[in-house]
């Protein structure tokens, strides 16, 4: 049906944009570029994996979702604090 | 109808994607960032919840993901912007207010 090709193609197009960041990530001239792209690609997997969950019927893997959601934010608070603390470029 | 709500999340997720290749430093990076994350997933998940056929509790649990979301990302950005300060990044604009009140 329709709605099924329009969440194919958004499956595909978050796909593309995660890895137009990723040239972000590798090139960044400095640490916080790069801690910003992963956390960029990261809320765009939790949105890739909720049209999957939609997508195959199969809802336990929105579980999956929120929990590497709240995994990503404890990993940017700690990245935070981390370069608040390190100082000096 | 609601495939609008789809294509407005798509477009925001393409332009804040661009907005992070081709902007100058950090901080304007991490506005096209914040803003791409936090409009473009909420959009897409409240299409999703809309139009999917499913039991009472899996649409709660999608909302719950879009609260988290709109919860945890503005406060994963607001200490990125001010551990990036702390390390050392200068922002290249001509007036930083951020430094008047923090010497």
């Amino acid at each position: 049906m329709a709605q099924e090709g329009l969440l194919v193609s958004a499956f595909y197009l978050l796909v593309f944009t995660a890895m137009l960041i990723t040239y972000r990530v590798l090139r960044g001239p400095t640490l916080p570029d790069r801690v910003v792209g992963l956390n960029t690609i990261t809320t765009k997997v939790v949105v890739i994996i909720a049209i999957v969950a939609v997508m195959r019927g199969e809802y336990y893997l929105i579980d999956l979702a929120i929990v590497l959601l709240m995994v990503n934010s404890v990993g940017g608070l700690i990245l935070a604090k981390y370069m608040e603390r390190a100082g000096g470029a | 109808m609601l495939e609008v709500l789809l294509l407005f999340g798509e477009a925001v997720m393409l332009f804040g994607a661009l907005g992070i290749l081709r902007f100058p430093d950090v901080y304007t990076r991490l506005h096209a960032a914040s803003k791409c994350d936090t409009g473009g997933a909420m959009s897409i998940i409240l299409y999703l919840v809309l139009t999917m056929d499913a039991p009472g509790i899996v649409k709660a649990k999608f909302l719950v993901l879009a609260f988290l979301i709109a919860m945890i990302n503005p406060m994963v950005s607001h200490a990125l912007a001010r551990g990036a300060y702390r390390y050392g990044v200068k922002p290249e604009v001509v007036v930083d207010m951020y430094a008047w009140d923090n010497p």
